[in-house]
Order: C-alpha cells, then structure tokens, then sequence
C-alpha cells in the first residue's frame, strides 16, 4: 500500500506539439502553398520568405536532433526559440513596413496578397497551441483561394485542388496519428469526394449574388491587340501561343477559314507613323459603351449563323465576331464601325453570342467627315507611294481596279511575308514597298490602305484575328449521335492580323486582304513551314504551339486537353447568373426562391445519406476482412448446432460448450470436442503459416465430419 | 448586481438539474454503455465556427471577384463541413465502455478508474475526463481503437476524506478534423471512497494515545514465552509463531496458543484517545496506526466514538465499533469506516 500521497498530476495548458514527422509535412505544404501565388508576388518578398522557410526547415532539423538526445539540451533550445521569437518580432514589424511602403506601387490586391503570404510564413514559427495551428491551416486555405484569383484555368484549379488534400491531410493527422500518411490522405480525399455532391449541387443552383462591393482589380499588363499598331506590332504577337479566345458555332456550318476573320477594331487615323483609332470614334464608343441608351443598329439582311465566343481575360475591352455582328446580350455595345465592344474591361473569361450576317454590307452610305478621316494622308511623308497613287488613278478609272492592281503588285514583284521584317526608318512605309519588299500583315495591311487614300479610295485597317484552330474531339461523340458538325475554334495571339477595308460605292466597306496576295496560304490554312521556324528562332528555340501540330500524337492529345479546357471554361468557369437561370429554368420550370431551398435540401439529406451507406458498405467490408476463416467455420458449426436447439451462450468459453454439446448430443461428442480444441489452437496460439495451414484443414475435415454425424 | 447574479446562479442551478434529470432519464447508469444516437452529442467546436466563418469570407472573396472557381472552392469546404460532422458521429458511435464503480484510496492521491473499451470499427483519437473533473487533471487520450478490447485507467484526484459520487464520464472525440466535437457523458455510478491521509504520531503522541504499555505488554507476553492463557484450535493463517509445537509434537493436533495480554487488553484504537482536537487530524492518526497495525499483523478493534455535533441530527454522540480482529479485509472496512465519518 503506498502510503506516500502523489502530488497531483500537472497539466500542460492545452500545449501543442507536432511531431516532427508532421512538423516536416506542414513545411512542405507551405513550400507549395506559397508556390501557388509565386508569380504574382514581387522578387524581394520571396526572397524574404525563402528565407524564413529556410530559417524554419534549420530550427525543425535542430529539434529533431536534440528530441534525438537528452532532455538537457531542450533548455538551450527554449532559450533559441525565445530569441528566435524577439527576432520575428522585428522581422514581422519591419516587413509591415516594407509592404506598407511599397504599397502604392503594387496596388492594393497585390499588396495584400504580400501581407497574407508574409503572416503565413511567419506564423509557422509560433505553433504553440492547437490554436495557432489552426490559424496556420486557415490562412493556408486562404492563400490558395486568393491564388485562384489570378488563374483558373483546369489544370492551375486541379493542383489548388490536390494542395488541398495535402492542407487537409496535415490537418487530418493530428487526429489520427496512428494512420499512415498514405492512409490520411485517402481519408481525406474519401472525404472531399463525399462532399462534391452538395458542392456541385450548389454550385449549380446557389443564386450568383452581383458583387457586394467593389475589390481592388487585378492589375494585370493588356494582354492581345492594341489600339495602336504600327508595321511590326502585330509580329511580336505572333510569337505568342496563348489563348485569345474560343468560338463554339454549335450545329452550324463552320465557315472557311479563309473567311474567318474576326474583326476587333477599326484603325482610321495615320499620323505617318502609327494607326490609331479615330479621336471622336473613341469619344463616340464611350458614351455608347457606358450609356446603353445610345444604340446603334446595324443594318443587316441575308442569312445570319449564331455562335458562342468565349473571351479569355485581357484586360481590354475588344470582343471579337464576323461582321455584321449583332448581340442581343446586354453587356456586349454595337459600334458605329460594325465591330463590338465590352461595356466592361475583362478581366475574367467572358462568354457571349453573337449573331452574324455574313453576306450584310457595311455602311452604304458614308457620311463627309468618316469620308474625309478615311481619305486623310499625311502629305509628303510617302512622297514615292503618292506618286504611284497618282499614276494609279490616272490608269485606272475603277476603284476596284485601283485595288486590285496594288494587290497584283504585291503578288507579282518579290514581295515577301515574314516575321523577321528588316528594320524602317521612322516607319516609312515607301521603303517597305519599293525597297526592302518583305514584312508582316501590318505592314502590307498600311501601305495598302495610305495607297488606296492616296488614290482616292476611303480605306482603314482592321485589326483583329484570322483563322482558328478546329477541335473536334468534344463533337466526335455528338455527330455519331446526331450527324451535325460540332466542335469549336480555338483563336490564339498568334491568330492576330491586320486587314484593309476600303469603301466603295454601292458595295459599302470591302474587305481586302493584301496578305492574302503574298502568302495565300496565311489566309487559306495558317501558317506556312517558314513561318513556323521563324517563329521558333525567335523564341530561342521555345517550343510553340504549331511545333507541337508536327507530332500527331502529342498533337492529338493536346487538341483533347484543348477540348477538356473548353468545357471546364465553358461549364464552370463561364458559368454565369443568366445561364444558371436559363439551366434552372429549363429542368425545373419556373423559378422560385422555395424550389432551390428544396434542392439544396435534397442534395444535404442524400449526401449525408451518401455518408451512412458509405459508413455501413465500410463496416461491412472491415467485418468480412477481420473475421477469421476459422472463426467463421465455428460460426457455421454454431449455426448448425442452433438449428438441433443447442445456443452457445455468449460468456460460455468454447471449451465449456463443448462439454454441454457433449451432454446433449453424445453421437457427435468426440467430433465436437476436436473441432474445438482445433479451434482453441487457431483462435489463440501463435502459430507459424505452416502451422497454421495443417490445423486450419484438420479443422475444416473435423467440421465435416460433424455435419456428417450429426444428419 | 449582487440580485442579478443570485438571479443567474439559481437560474442555472434549476437548468443543471433539469439537465442532469433529462440525462439520467435518457442515459441511465449502467456498468457497461454503448454509444449511439441516443446518447451522443455534437457540436461543432470553435475552430468548426471559425472555419465556417472563413468559408463565408471566401464565399465573399468568389463573389465580389465574379470567380467560378473559389465560389467552388467556398461551397466544397461547406459540404465539407457536412461530411465531417457525419464522419465524426460514426466514428464515434458503437463504441463500449464498461467500468468498475467503486475505487478506493487516501487523500491527496489519485485514484485510477480502469475503463475498458470495445471497439466496432477502427476508431481514432477518444479522450476521457470525469465531467465535474478537476481542471489539472490530464486528458486521457487513445488515439486508435480497434475491435480488442482495451483498457484505460481514468485518473481521480482525491482531494479529501470522504465518500463522492464521481458523476459522469465525459468521453469525447475531434476526429476527421476538429471542426466537430461529438461527445457523451456516460455514468457508471463511479464512486471514490477516500481514507484519510494518514498522519505519522511521534513518540510523544504515541504515549498519548495509551496503546504504548498495552503494546508492551503484548510484547511482553509474546517474550514471555510458555505463559499462554489457553489454547485454542489453530485457525488457517494465525501466527505460525503461536502454533504450540508442543502439543503438536505429542500429538493432540494443531493448536495455537493464547496469551492473557492479548485477551485482557484487546486492541482498542479508539477515537477520543488521538492527540488532537481536530477531527480531521484524528481520523488522519486512526488511519496510520490501522495501516501500522495491519503492517504488523496485529489484531486491533476500532472505536469511533464521535462527539455530539451541531450538524448531526442525533443530539446524542455517535459510536462505530468494529470488532477486533486482522487482514486486509478487516483493515478495508476500518478504512472505510474512517472514510465514512461524517462530521
């Protein structure tokens, strides 16, 4: 009997460890969860935070070595941490301040974004309580949602998604310790994947609620076409194989390609160096952008395709469509010079429908001052070009004839279509066309149209993109099943192009496309070969998209991956409050507040539901797997005994029963009691597999010979 | 204020008791308890509100960004909370708990309460506390259980003599991810039956206490050799030193013999006796001259002879005698009736 009182137990205040297992875990995730955002954060502030992270990964390596030795080391080490603490102190202050200084220049998302990462990476060096480390997880989770603001496409969300489990499974280990790594991190996803149906089921009917108030922007470089364009822009476009945007025609007809041309803007006024667009044009769109009072209709006639447009963001308000284009969508303006605009910059992938009437005219009639703008020539600044204009309306009475005599030029005398134009003075347009002969679409595109003012002909450039990319991969199954076309374009940067328009009488505005006389495969089918290397030299070898079209398989497998995009832009991220309420409206009739409550309601009970079957399927798969074949012949020799009215009482020892069987049915008593003590050895002894195997067979000719005897 | 906060206490003394009513109504005592949905509890914890809180945040976030995917994002981690809280009811129902009631021991000792637990399934990270426990008693935490049988000491502080009923055992469990706590309160009718503290008499105490001479006596008589009294038939697990050799040798069978000083002065301690003036502090000297005495296997009567008390109905003064005798089971009820004494 211990007579001497222990002293009550001392309890440590809700202390926290982390083992040093988990404790490495969590860095890594982090390692990656910083990862995520590490292209929007400035370079001095990931220096900062590598540091820190290298700083943490040493203090962790310094813990695991002392848990290794004596406790007597901990003491030096709390004394490290309490320094350790004083330093992060300054550093936390001074790193606010830093932040607080740059601010301006970063703008108000970004430095935020610097703020939240900096708190991430500092709060990790003072997981003392549970609480702390509750606080890590969740700016973790913040972390990644904020990073899902500057990407989403399928991929960038797929690994936001799998970063997730890793949060999660840290997360999940400090209440289970005793699981594997590999163990939690299936828990997890068992868990994710039983809530995905509520989640979409919200997704889907969940009201999208208009902003509550207005956040800071992206700022994000205008990404595709500018307004601007001198001879030369549109080259260094060319190089870039990023996504402009996607056009999904639906059942109809896809048009050529050649007629493919997807106008952006107009360029009217040339100031001898660049084209910009016209002064009271710009002033004239923006009333017409932000006021929706003021409409302009086109005048369209003729056969119209309708056709969905995805718009990547970029920053810039240019929506894209064939002419005559026509919206019905509110946030799409219709400009006087036929081409379409948003009302709002975009910066976030936008979908619209346009209506075309490809074979409508533009503008019949023009009135003096368009006229005008579009005859206007800076005089003297192409002194050689004027006099060819000259000659050119003297021989020529026609003005298509004008036209198409530069447009024979072109194809006859040399002229060369290529990516890497030699060097213009101040863009003199007269050495492109009489000397150095060889450029890009902007420049045939301008000295085509300064020729055609200068001969007396309205002309402007048109920017804008040429062709696309068909993928058929999401049509193949369609088209088996109904026999239409499907399948969408793809448009990337390096689809830009220039174009002219000149007006003629009776015609309106006419498309021409002095491209087309140098490089008729540019306009037929895309690039040709030369181009291709072209562009691959200039990239220093980068790999671009088009080397990618050589390779059939890689091909075919990026045109899947484009299609998979295609619809995740399509369904998920495209998915806006008006298609959600077309999608309702479609499959549960007319809308009502109470009806989205039901479903939300449904979709709780199943996936709880979901749960509990999940739960009871597991628990039955746990008992087939822990239930000893042994085991389950005795249960079967019970269940035979039971049917002769001989129930084994539950605290009856299986020895104990076998003298009772003994008892009351003597004709199986010898059998029986073998069976048992075979049962007893395999139940409770350890025994090797060789074993194991000789006593498992004797008991399986016991239990037949008592099936025998007993009928 | 002094109103208003009589006006709080009585109001949540009447809610506890409600409380405690309903739950011995719907959770009676039991030795052995399953876990179902008749006796579990859940809620989430305050990282649960936190988290949802952060998923509000987040929902914000998508919405003002017109972002598809965090609203994704915002609505998984809210189903998510869904999934966990059915997750954290199953793992922790089908659990068994059986218990042992009584336990006993000294003051300012902790006494352990062993609780075995049978599994259903595999289950994670279980915590046992008394629910009326004293705040620096440790968790007892289990972090797997398995369809074995396991078995968990649930310590108890004692803090003073006396008899408790431990109340309920709170078992609880954060599985998945903290955000839920499902938890039960389970009543074994633990009871802890705390001896007193016992308490060393110095010499001068001892001589105090009147046992000195009788115990030299009996000293005396044990020296003195062939001076027994009588002889008695031997009883299984007397002193073999007081087996008459003797006799056994002449064969007259195995007797033990009885000495006159241990007839005449039996063994009396005796409450009124202890050197103190505190009743506290007498109980505390009874049971360390009962442990003493045992220690030695000396038969010994114990006699509480308590004086009359303002809080005792009985005007009269209480007297508790148990009869001399020795073991471990005379030495137990001695202590429990130490424990016992109400003042």
């Amino acid at each position: 009997m211990i007579t001497n009182p222990t002293k009550p137990l001392s309890q440590p205040v809700d202390l926290f460890y982390l083992t040093s297992k988990n404790a490495w875990l969590l860095w890594c995730c982090q390692l990656l969860n910083l990862s995520t955002l590490l292209l929007e954060i400035s370079t001095w502030m990931i220096a900062v935070i590598a540091l820190c992270l290298c700083w943490q990964a040493l203090l962790l390596h310094n813990r695991l070595n002392t848990n290794k030795k004596h406790s007597k080391v901990n003491i030096s080490v709390k004394q490290q941490m309490a320094i350790s603490s004083m330093l992060l102190m300054f550093i936390a202050v001074s790193g606010c301040i830093a932040i607080a200084i740059s601010a301006r220049s970063l703008g108000v998302l970004v430095s935020m974004l610097h703020l939240l990462t900096f708190a991430y990476t500092l709060k990790a060096f003072e997981i003392k309580k549970r609480k702390d480390f509750y606080q890590l997880f969740l700016l973790g989770l913040f972390l990644l949602a904020s990073a899902l603001i500057f990407k989403q496409t399928l991929a960038f969300s797929l690994l936001i998604v799998f970063f997730l489990i890793i949060n999660l499974t840290i997360l999940h280990r400090v209440f289970s310790p005793t699981k594997t790594l590999l163990l939690a991190s299936k828990t997890v996803c068992i868990l994710l994947l039983q809530s995905a149906l509520l989640a979409v089921t919200l997704f889907i009917v969940f009201p999208r609620l208009s902003p509550f108030w207005q956040v800071p922007s992206v700022n994000s470089a205008k990404i595709g076409l500018s307004d601007e364009v001198s001879p030369g822009d549109i080259a260094s476009l060319a190089l870039s194989s990023d996504l402009a945007f996607r056009v999904d025609f639906k059942r109809e007809q896809i048009p050529d390609y050649s007629t493919l041309y997807w106008r952006a803007m107009t360029l009217e006024n040339f100031d001898g160096k660049k084209w910009t667009r016209a002064k009271d044009d710009i002033n004239k769109t923006l009333s017409q952008v932000t006021s929706p009072n003021v409409i302009f209709e086109p005048e369209t006639s003729g056969l119209s395709i309708l056709y969905d447009v995805t718009v990547e963001p970029s920053y810039q308000p240019w929506l894209f469509g064939l002419a005559v284009a026509t919206s019905n969508d509110a946030r799409v303006a219709l400009m006087s010079d036929y081409t379409i605009q948003s009302r709002n910059v975009l910066s976030q992938i936008t979908h619209y429908q346009v209506k075309s009437y490809l074979h409508s005219s533009l503008d019949l009639t023009i009135n003096e001052v368009d006229k005008q703008r579009n005859l206007s020539i800076v005089k003297g600044s192409n002194p050689r070009l004027e006099k060819l204009a000259a000659k050119l309306i003297k021989q020529y009475v026609d003005p298509i004839d004008r036209a198409q005599a530069v447009l024979e030029t072109f194809r006859e005398s040399h002229y060369f279509y290529t990516l890497q134009p030699p060097k213009l003075l101040n863009n003199s347009l007269d050495q492109f066309y009489f000397d150095t002969k060889s450029g890009f679409c902007v420049h045939y595109a301008s000295s085509f149209t300064y020729l055609m003012r200068a001969a007396g002909i309205p002309a402007r450039v048109v920017t804008g993109y040429l062709g696309g990319e068909y993928n058929n991969v999401n049509a193949a199954a369609l088209s088996q099943q109904n026999g239409q076309q499907g399948g969408h374009l793809s448009i990337y940067q390096y689809d830009a192009h220039a174009w002219s328009e000149i007006w003629l009488h009776g015609i309106g505005w006419k498309k021409i496309d002095p491209t087309a006389a140098v490089d008729p495969q540019r306009v037929e089918s895309g690039w040709s070969n030369t181009l291709v290397t072209q562009q691959l030299s200039m990239n220093n070898g980068f790999i671009g998209l088009y080397q990618f079209k050589r390779i059939s398989w890689i091909n075919e497998l990026r045109l899947q991956l484009d299609a998979l995009d295609y619809q995740w832009t399509r369904w998920v991220l495209g998915f806006s409050s008006k298609q959600q309420y077309d999608l309702l409206k479609r499959l549960f009739g007319k809308q009502m507040p109470w009806k989205i409550a039901g479903i939300v309601a449904i979709a709780l009970i199943s996936s709880m539901a979901l749960v509990t079957l999940f739960y009871r399927f597991n628990m039955k798969i746990f008992k087939r797997k822990n239930v000893t074949p042994w085991f389950s012949l005795y249960q079967k020799a019970l269940k035979i005994l039971a049917t002769k009215g001989l129930h084994k009482p539950v605290n009856m020892t299986a020895f104990d029963f076998s003298m009772l069987v003994t008892a009351r049915l003597p004709q199986i008593s010898k059998e029986f009691l073998d069976f048992t003590l075979t049962f007893e050895q395999l139940n409770y002894r350890k025994l090797s597999d060789l074993e194991r195997e000789l006593h498992l067979s004797r008991l399986k000719k016991q239990y037949k010979g008592i099936t025998a005897n007993l009928s | 204020m002094n109103i208003f906060r009589t006006i709080k206490q009585a109001s949540q003394k009447v809610i506890n008791k409600r409380f405690d009513h309903w739950l011995s109504r719907r959770m009676p005592s039991r030795f052995q308890q399953k876990l179902s949905n008749r006796n579990i509890f859940i809620l989430p914890t305050r990282f649960g509100f936190t988290y949802l809180f952060f998923d509000i945040l987040l929902f914000l976030l998508g919405t003002n960004y017109q972002n598809n995917i965090i609203l994704l994002l915002s609505y998984l981690l809210a189903s998510l909370f869904i999934t966990v809280m059915m997750h954290s009811f199953y793992n922790f129902s089908q659990l068994t708990f059986s218990s042992k009631a009584k336990q006993t021991g000294f003051a300012k000792q902790v006494l352990n309460y062993p609780i075995t637990i049978t599994g259903h399934k595999i289950h994670f990270d279980i915590n046992f506390i008394f629910s009326e426990s004293q705040h620096f008693l440790k968790v007892v935490k289990l972090a797997q259980c398995d369809t074995d049988t396991i078995e968990i000491l649930l310590p108890w502080y004692a803090k003073q003599r006396g008899v408790y009923s431990l109340g309920r055992v709170k078992v609880f469990s954060e599985y998945s991810l903290g955000l839920f706590i499902t938890w039960s309160l389970l009543d074994f009718s633990h009871q802890a039956i705390v001896f007193p503290q016992p308490k060393r008499l110095t010499d001068n105490q001892q001589f105090l206490t009147g046992l000195d001479e009788s115990n030299g006596a009996s000293m005396q008589a044990t020296v003195g050799g062939e001076d027994y009294s009588e002889l008695k038939n031997y009883v299984l697990g007397e002193s073999q030193a007081r087996i008459a050799w003797k006799q056994l040798a002449r064969g007259q069978g195995k007797l033990s013999k009885n000495y006159q000083a241990q007839q005449g002065s039996l063994l009396w301690l005796k409450f009124s006796n202890m050197p103190s003036s505190d009743i506290e502090t007498k109980l505390q000297f009874l049971c360390f001259l009962i442990l003493e005495y045992s220690h030695n296997k000396q038969c010994f009567g114990l006699v509480l002879d308590l004086p009359p008390s303002i809080t005792n109905s009985t005007k009269n003064s209480t007297l508790i005698k148990i009869e001399p005798n020795s073991g471990y089971q005379h030495q137990q009820s001695c202590l429990i009736a130490l424990a016992k004494v109400t003042d």
